[in-house]
């Protein structure tokens, strides 16, 4: 196991000309941020806050105007250390005229797979991203949510060390969000690294390990999940079963020990979960 | 799941496969859009209409021939290579597919030269298509032409008619054709590596196709207007600096026009045929390596 960080970012800004103008855009200042092996670390923040130029600078794609950015220890700006890097671009279209197996055919000899090994790895990710009745289709015919999964499946052609996901759900609808959420899941679990950005913070506290929270290309915030969000002076129960007599003692409880109760209410689901079950089995007619 | 994982191939600079994978998709893209086959039944149907040309002395009917089917070989390629390629790298960009190939161990060079071997693979083909049917029917109108001789000499001594077969044959096909179609040929590839070049820079494939037409243009008349400004004028050294410049923006087009030649039967002399074909070559890198120059800095 390597010991290098998956991603390394150092006083990394990025400042693009405007013409016609005296200003120009300042995308990324001074941004530090590393990104630890076998962890999801989620880059937040509004639209224009510099996710997608951060991405693209660790992915080689832009380079910055000052500062560095190293993938598991190789500098970002060569082509070699993008050779365990899988990416997937904010509403990805790929070529219409291919199939799902071309596709992904396409991009695994661009990562050196030949023959009977990029065989066995297409059947492989179409069968993970659910899309083997769909192999044969060509991809002008693809919902959003199957381009979505096919552009996963196409980061993950190579069997990559770290997975760049820019907005992965962009778009999709919650069953096809779900999917993309599991799938992450399910990467992290065989110790894939994945940096992903998304403007939806829901769907980033289910799945990330730490989070930074990027605004005017600032890093506002940073660090794990469940310290960023904690109310240091607050505490929660959820009981299954409690008679009123119960929760009356435990309130009554409360008020002796000058503990303030902030609210009692029923336990919910969460929205999507509730779409999710009343769509489910449900085949479009 | 596979247990060797990415990171443990040995990344190498540069990758034929990877050039070859983007080439076949390249190919593989353009033989699917519809600009390809319209371009390819306007030039089969021209060349296909020569057949039935006023009849005029076989020699007049075959110098039209030649003459219709190579001029129209030489513009549907040049049309081919220019709107073919004009479109390649913005749309990959507008559509963030580079996004995806560019993040994969791929330089910039290699999706560069994989996707102009495309298409340069494709005007092959073309040329192929349209020279087989230009034979095709040069071979036709030479039979017919044969039999036409033979029915009208066929009481002439046998060495007359002999005489006038020969005519017939000479003046159908020549093997200066074969020549005559490669520079034609070459001067594609060269249109298609600066349409490329210019398409690295240019925000929109009508950008690129409005700049190659004015090349195409200047390109054809810039020998002529150079021609005739040296013999009015003694040369300065800055002067013949200018000039090299404008011969590079706007290649001489013109020097790859050996058709006029062919047509007229004239044989193409190896030393003309072998320069015209290193010029060609020696453009279509140059350009090849401007676009990479420029690509390698491209904000993406």
């Amino acid at each position: 196991m390597t010991t290098e960080p998956a991603v390394a970012v150092r006083g990394l800004t990025k400042i693009f000309p405007v013409p016609f103008r005296r200003n120009p855009l300042v995308a990324i200042r001074d941004l530090d941020l590393q990104v630890v092996a076998g962890e999801v670390y989620g880059l937040l923040g509004p639209n224009g806050s510099g996710k997608s130029t951060t991405l693209k600078i660790i992915l080689g794609l832009v380079s910055p105007t000052r500062g560095e950015a190293k993938i598991f220890g190789r500098s970002s700006s060569l082509v070699s250390s993008r050779a365990g890097v899988g990416f997937l671009p904010e509403n990805p279209y790929f070529y219409r005229y291919l199939t799902g197996q071309e596709t992904l055919s396409f991009f695994g000899k661009l990562c050196g797979l030949r023959r009977d090994r990029l065989r066995k790895r297409i059947d492989e990710l179409l069968k993970l991203v659910g899309l083997t009745n769909a192999r044969e289709r060509r991809l002008g015919t693809y919902s959003k949510g199957m381009l979505q999964r096919i552009g996963l499946a196409q980061a993950l052609i190579n069997d990559p060390k770290l997975v760049v996901l820019d907005e992965p759900t962009a778009g999709v609808d919650p069953a096809g969000s779900r999917a993309i959420c599991d799938l992450i899941l399910d990467l992290k679990r065989r110790g894939i690294t994945a940096l992903l950005s998304s403007p939806l913070l829901a769907q980033a506290q289910e799945i990330c390990d730490r989070v930074g929270i990027l605004a005017n290309g600032i890093l506002i915030r940073e660090g794990k999940l469940e310290e960023l969000i904690a109310i240091e002076n607050r505490s929660e129960f959820v009981l299954e079963n409690a008679s009123d007599a119960l929760v009356a003692e435990i309130e009554a409880l409360a008020q002796r020990s000058n503990a303030k109760l902030i609210a009692r209410r029923k336990s919910t689901t969460t929205l999507e979960r509730l779409f999710l079950d009343a769509t489910k089995d449900r085949p479009n007619e | 799941m596979t247990t060797e994982t990415a990171l443990d191939f040995q990344h190498r600079a540069f990758s034929p496969g990877r050039v070859f994978a983007i080439t076949s998709n390249t190919l593989t893209e353009l033989t699917r859009q519809k600009v390809f086959y319209v371009v390819l039944i306007f030039a089969l149907l021209l060349i296909g209409s020569s057949i039935v040309l006023a009849r005029f002395s076989f020699q007049q009917e075959f110098q039209i021939l030649k003459d219709v089917s190579l001029g129209a070989i030489s513009i549907f390629t040049s049309l081919l290579a220019i709107v073919a390629t004009a479109r390649l790298i913005p749309q990959d960009i507008e559509d963030r597919t580079v996004y995806t190939i560019l993040a994969k161990p791929v330089a910039r060079f290699e999706y560069l030269i994989g996707k102009l071997i495309g298409v340069l693979l494709l005007l092959a083909i073309s040329t192929a298509i349209m020279s087989a049917m230009f034979l095709a029917v040069l071979y036709f109108r030479e039979q017919s032409a044969l039999h036409e001789t033979a029915r009208q000499l066929a009481n002439a001594p046998q060495e007359q008619l002999e005489d006038a077969l020969r005519a017939v044959r000479a003046s159908a096909f020549n093997y200066n054709l074969v020549p005559g179609i490669a520079v034609i040929y070459l001067k594609s590839c060269l249109l298609a590596s600066l349409a490329l070049f210019i398409s690295t820079f240019a925000s929109t494939n009508i950008f690129t196709i409005v700049v190659m037409t004015f090349v195409y243009l200047i390109g054809h008349l810039q020998a002529t207007a150079r021609e005739y400004w040296l013999q009015e004028n003694v040369p300065t050294w800055t002067a013949r600096v200018f000039l090299a410049l404008v011969a590079l923006l706007f290649p001489d087009l013109q020097a790859f026009n050996l058709v006029d030649d062919v047509v007229a039967g004239a044989a193409i002399p190896l030393a003309v045929f072998v320069k015209t074909a290193v010029l060609g070559l020696f453009y279509t890198t140059i350009y090849a390596f401007l676009a990479a120059f420029v690509f390698y800095g491209k904000e993406l």
